[in-house]
């Protein structure tokens, strides 16, 4: 007989809202249909009535994991739109900051993912080593979330040679760590029973539903932007971008594992080769020229979007946000299919969901 | 910086342009609407022909074809949300459920009206449909 089972939108796995109709047959996922929306607060309404500066405070408050990486892609459209240049020192600390987030972000979801799974144990030291990526964040901006680090025209706080030590010093004791994580991501036998097989996304599907980021490669898409469309003088740096081919919820714990390593070198590399200079190009706020433009950067949880429309004036005309959860959610349902019950809480946070940034 | 490249279109070539680009291989970045200064509705199909974008406008038209059918959900959750948002029809789009809204939120006079009308009057709107006194 079938039953619906109903997950969410309140979920202990999940710490944002999403509800998820389960049409189950016995223990197996026959069909399934995910709702959002729970957490929308017309942000994109709100942005309408702001200047440039003021939008990058509340487009930073999207979302409090990848908050960055919103202030970071709305002022790249301003400045597309301006033709505003940003000076090297500038682009090299933004980039220093997204690779700290994108850090913290994947420790979070690789400690969540051990959580789900009954690995507390692994939860608690994976979260114990991300105090190290915080306290680095700490320094750099003077907040744990919500760093306001990027300004229209470069950054807003420059990282003189005491933080640069200091920041290199703790990227070196998280080396130790991160090799130990990953050996136990991918040799511990609890985490494959769990993961492996599981939530499989094959290439062509996600290639079909246009799944991005670590959920994309982790079905053997290898896509970047940081690679495909480079800013910021990602062009610079030299890394690699991790990609699987078994597309299962194993094969994003490893692309996320590895991808940490990526990060680390971006950033010993954008600290060595920090150019001198000024950081950004004042402190004015800003005219939102006629025009519009759209720019995407690599947020932790793959392709971001905005797009602003500017009309002359201080005030934006339009910003549209689209965050990369808004293309992996809805693949959920696809992954879901033929699965148990008991694996629904780990598939649907596998592609790390982020709802308050899906919703706005 | 990434460059935005405009090009516009008719609405017939929605979605000739949206097999081309599904041929190719491009991907599907957003589909985004705005009321232009001179109060018609643009919507742009926008994808990632890298390293730029090719944003492809469709000025003046509410109703629009779907490429849900070449996209697949890349295109389909962005249509729901247009039609939510902006009141942009999509010829053969399943609209029945809300996607971020509310189930009950000014439907159905308020479908499509969140973007284009001033955040007081929708309040007034729900009050007065609440059956409460402004």
């Amino acid at each position: 007989m079938s039953y619906i089972v109903p997950i969410g939108p309140y979920h202990p796995a999940l710490e944002e809202p999403i509800h998820a109709n389960l049409v189950t047959d016995g223990e197996i996922i026959r069909d399934a249909e995910v709702f959002v929306g729970y957490n929308h607060r017309g942000i994109e309404k709100l942005a309408t009535e702001r200047n440039a500066i003021q939008t990058l405070v509340l487009v930073e408050r999207v979302c409090g994991i990848c908050s960055h990486s919103h202030a970071l892609t709305y002022a790249m459209t301003v400045e597309a739109i301006n033709g505003v240049t940003v000076p090297k020192r500038g682009e090299y600390i933004r980039v220093i900051t997204s690779e700290l987030e994108r850090l913290h972000s994947h420790f979070l979801w690789l400690g969540i993912a051990c959580h789900i799974i009954g690995h507390d144990s692994m939860f608690m030291h994976i979260w114990d080593e991300r105090e190290v990526i915080m306290d680095l964040l700490e320094k750099l901006s003077g907040n744990r979330v919500n760093y306001a680090m990027v300004t229209i025209g470069g950054a807003r706080r420059d990282i003189d040679d005491d933080l640069k030590r200091e920041i290199l010093k703790g990227l070196e004791a998280l080396k130790k760590p991160l090799d130990r994580i990953v050996e136990i991501a991918l040799t511990d036998k609890t985490i494959a029973l769990r993961t492996k097989g599981i939530g499989v996304m094959p290439t062509a599907d996600a290639i079909r539903m246009g799944a991005v980021g670590p959920h994309a490669r982790a079905s053997g898409v290898k896509i970047d932007v940081r690679k495909d469309s480079p800013y910021c003088s990602y062009e610079d740096f030299d890394f690699d971008i991790p990609v699987c081919d078994s597309g299962d919820v194993f094969a994003r714990v490893v692309v996320r594992a590895l991808e940490c390593y990526e990060s680390v070198k971006i950033i010993e590399q954008a600290l060595n080769k920090l150019p001198d200079g000024p950081i950004n190009n004042g402190n004015k706020i800003p005219k939102i020229q006629v025009g519009q433009a759209t720019c995407r950067h690599e947020a932790p949880r793959g392709q971001l979007s905005h797009m602003v429309v500017g009309n002359g004036t201080l005030n934006n005309h339009r910003v549209s946000i689209h965050v990369p959860s808004y293309k992996n959610t809805p693949t959920v349902p696809f992954m879901l299919k033929g699965n148990a019950v008991a694996d629904a809480g780990l598939i649907i946070a596998s592609i790390d969901p982020c709802f308050s940034c899906l919703d706005r | 910086m990434q460059e935005y490249k405009r090009i516009d279109i008719s609405k017939d070539q929605i979605v000739p342009v949206a097999e081309r680009m599904r041929k190719d291989g491009r991907y599907l970045v957003m589909i985004h609407a705005f009321i232009n200064t001179e109060g018609q509705m643009d919507v742009s199909y926008e994808y990632a022909v890298d390293p730029v974008i090719e944003a492809y406008h469709v000025v003046g038209e509410t109703v629009l074809p779907d490429i849900a059918p070449v996209y697949d959900l890349a295109a389909e959750w962005p249509e729901r949300e247009l039609n939510e948002l902006f009141g942009i029809e999509f010829e053969g789009l399943d609209v029945s459920k809300r996607l971020f809204l509310p189930e009950d939120m000014l439907d159905p006079e308020g479908r499509g009206q969140i973007m284009v009308t001033p955040l007081k009057e929708l309040v007034e709107k729900n009050i007065k449909k609440q059956g409460g006194e402004i």
